[in-house]
């Protein structure tokens, strides 16, 4: 697995440049949301959770949210603070999943920034391939890959010292045909 | 005992008859049509929540057995459901899953159910009101009075779901059908109005009963860690395991210790009207239905099967329709953990049912399913799966056992085992 590379290679995004002004400072910090949502993607990807919580802020709160034209109503499909991710995640070995890993394709589409640099919001979409292992019969299935979900990341950021943590990430998904489902953050 | 050469493979279990079904009624073709024609075409099917379609002029779609369904609510507040089907030249009507009849459509009034095609219209009692050019083209020999929709059996009961019959003489009213099974829980259901606040679907390859059977059998929840931590004691092993008439079970209630897993919290302070806190009772309804309390919120899964081995399941999450948003909120929360796409047991229960499709598939070899534990009729007995597969051999008149042979009563074995 090419990650180590593949995160250097995006980390050149947000190196420091010298010569700062006030949009300078702007397009690196934008630049940074961006890295870290990308970072994310990889992480979620490699099923390396507590890096990818540790992207995330003390009051991190991550919510999959769907609407329903069948009933007419917003709804929510998981949501939790950054302690029941962190439970739900640490209890997943205990629990029966499908092993068929799931390969996110993410673009960032806005990154704004708050006037006084202290938070952000981005907006990016995401399709989800489930590639295949179990499959129904993994004789047959096992190594192809299938769309699993279409939808959008609205994430808000806290800007630190040290770079932008999510601090919040609602996942809207289109879907309401969910088949297996997951027992993965999205 | 060694493993098996195939002829000991597909030699009878050492079980009466009736503790197993053959494989062949989840895998052929033939025998799944005559179920949609046996049973699925003449017994009630919730077909959604009455709070859909909350308002005068909503609608709902939806099928049974392949024929489209339509579900409105009239402007005299009464639900009713029709074929969607138009009697001039058989389009649907109405092509999206739900909606209100109170906009214009761009080819009809508003009020009205339009076909789109050639623009007759509809009213909410499904009586025909428009055709266009009907002089012109049928002078007097077809009216508006020959071509109204087909009707179908409807009621709202049991909490607030919608109930369909495609048969116009069903061989028991819904009253009949249900009452007993839903009996301890009746009073909860009623108690005030409820409201559905979640809604997905899955479409896996499996056959219908095989859902139907994991919904009917808690033995399976060795594979729920959350249900081992937060369930396996006395009181668990004590729950009944009761049948009633028309196939239907109910599992009997127990207090579930939630904080037992951890990040999870007690539902004592939501529970369901007159109910102690965190109970969990199940009821399985004869063809493949399921409601589903933990103590704050209910589940219903309505099957729709497509193949034999394909099924739509739709799962619906409910409260009270007077919940407060953070009432709501915390119920949503309760049945997402457990009951959602992404929650612990749904996964595992899906895997489970897709795991058993995979080896009986249409043409695959016929093999002894079991379902012969007696345990008291408590909560690991399988007599909830006996009782139904006895009800599906006498709608089909096919022995679940061997379906090439006709339907015989199975001499109950239930009480002399459970002694
Ligand atoms: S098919 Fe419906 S109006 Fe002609
Ligand atoms: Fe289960």
């Amino acid at each position: 697995m090419n990650t180590e590379k593949t995160i250097e290679a995006l980390s050149y995004l947000s190196a420091p440049r010298g010569g700062i002004s006030m949009a300078q400072n702007g397009a690196d910090m934008a630049a940074k949301v961006r890295d870290t949502i990308y970072r994310a993607t990889i992480m979620l990807d490699d099923q390396r959770w507590d890096d990818w919580l540790n992207l995330c802020h003390d009051d991190f709160h991550y919510a999959i949210k769907s609407f329903s034209p069948e009933i007419n109503k917003d709804m929510t499909y998981l949501q939790g603070k950054r302690k029941d991710i962190a439970n739900l995640i640490r209890l997943l070995p205990k629990h029966n999943t499908d092993h068929s890993p799931l390969r996110r394709h993410t673009s960032v589409y806005t990154v704004d920034l708050a006037d006084d640099g202290r938070s952000a919001t981005a907006v990016s979409s995401f399709v989800v391939y489930q590639n295949l292992l179990d499959g129904i019969n993994s004789h047959i299935d096992s190594g192809e890959s299938r769309l699993f979900l279409v939808g959008k990341y609205y994430d808000t950021f806290s800007v630190e010292d040290d770079g932008p943590k999510f601090l919040k990430r609602e996942v809207r998904i289109d879907e309401r045909r969910l088949d297996k489902g997951s027992h993965w953050p999205i | 005992m060694v493993a098996k050469t195939h002829e000991q493979w597909l030699a009878n279990p050492p079980l009466a008859s009736g503790e197993w079904i053959d494989s062949r009624i989840y895998s052929d073709q033939g025998i799944f049509e005559e179920e949609l024609d046996k049973i699925f075409k003449h017994t009630w099917i919730p077909v959604c929540h009455e709070s859909e379609l909350a308002k005068p002029y909503d609608f709902r779609t939806t099928s049974i057995a392949r024929e489209p369904i339509i579900v409105t609510r009239g402007p005299d507040n009464v639900v009713r459901a029709f074929l969607n089907v138009c009697p001039h030249r058989g389009m649907l009507i109405e092509r999206r899953p739900s909606g209100s009849f109170m906009e214009a459509q761009p080819s009809g009034n508003p009020k009205r159910m339009t076909c789109m095609f050639h623009a007759w219209q509809f009213d909410m009692k499904g009586n025909c009101v428009y055709i266009s050019r009907e002089k012109e083209g049928f002078q007097d020999r077809l009216t508006k009075e020959d071509v109204g929709l087909r009707r179908l059996r409807c009621e709202v009961k049991f909490g607030g779901f919608v109930w369909v019959n495609l048969d116009d003489n069903p061989v028991a009213s819904l009253e009949d059908w249900a009452a007993d099974a839903f009996g301890a829980l009746r009073k909860t259901l009623d108690a005030e109005p409820l409201e559905v606040f979640h809604y997905h679907k899955a479409i896996v390859s499996t056959n219908y009963k095989l859902w139907h059977d994991t919904n009917c059998e808690f033995y399976h929840d060795f594979m729920h860690y959350h249900n081992r931590v937060t369930g396996f004691n006395d009181a668990y092993f004590a729950r009944k395991n009761e049948a009633f008439n028309h196939g239907h079970i109910q599992v009997g209630t127990f207090e579930v210790n939630y904080d037992q897993y951890e990040g999870f919290e007690s539902r004592a302070g939501l529970s369901f009207p007159h109910l102690p806190p965190n109970q969990w009772y199940m009821v399985d309804l004869f063809p493949g239905m399921n409601f589903n309390l933990r103590g704050s919120a209910l589940r219903c899964d309505i099957v729709t099967p497509i193949g034999p081995n394909k099924v739509m399941i739709e799962f619906r999450g409910l409260g009270l329709k007077k919940d407060t948003p953070e009432e709501r909120e915390t119920r949503i929360n309760h049945h997402n953990s457990i009951w959602g796409p992404f929650g612990r047991n749904l996964h595992e229960d899906l895997i489970g049912v897709t795991g058993q499709g995979s080896t009986t598939l249409p043409g695959s070899e016929s093999r002894r399913v079991l379902h012969g534990r007696h345990e008291n009729q408590t909560i690991h007995d399988e007599n909830g799966m006996r009782h139904y597969y006895e009800e599906w051999s006498r709608w089909m008149n096919r022995m679940a056992s061997d379906p090439s042979k006709p339907f015989t009563a199975e001499r109950h074995v239930e009480v002399a085992a459970a002694e």
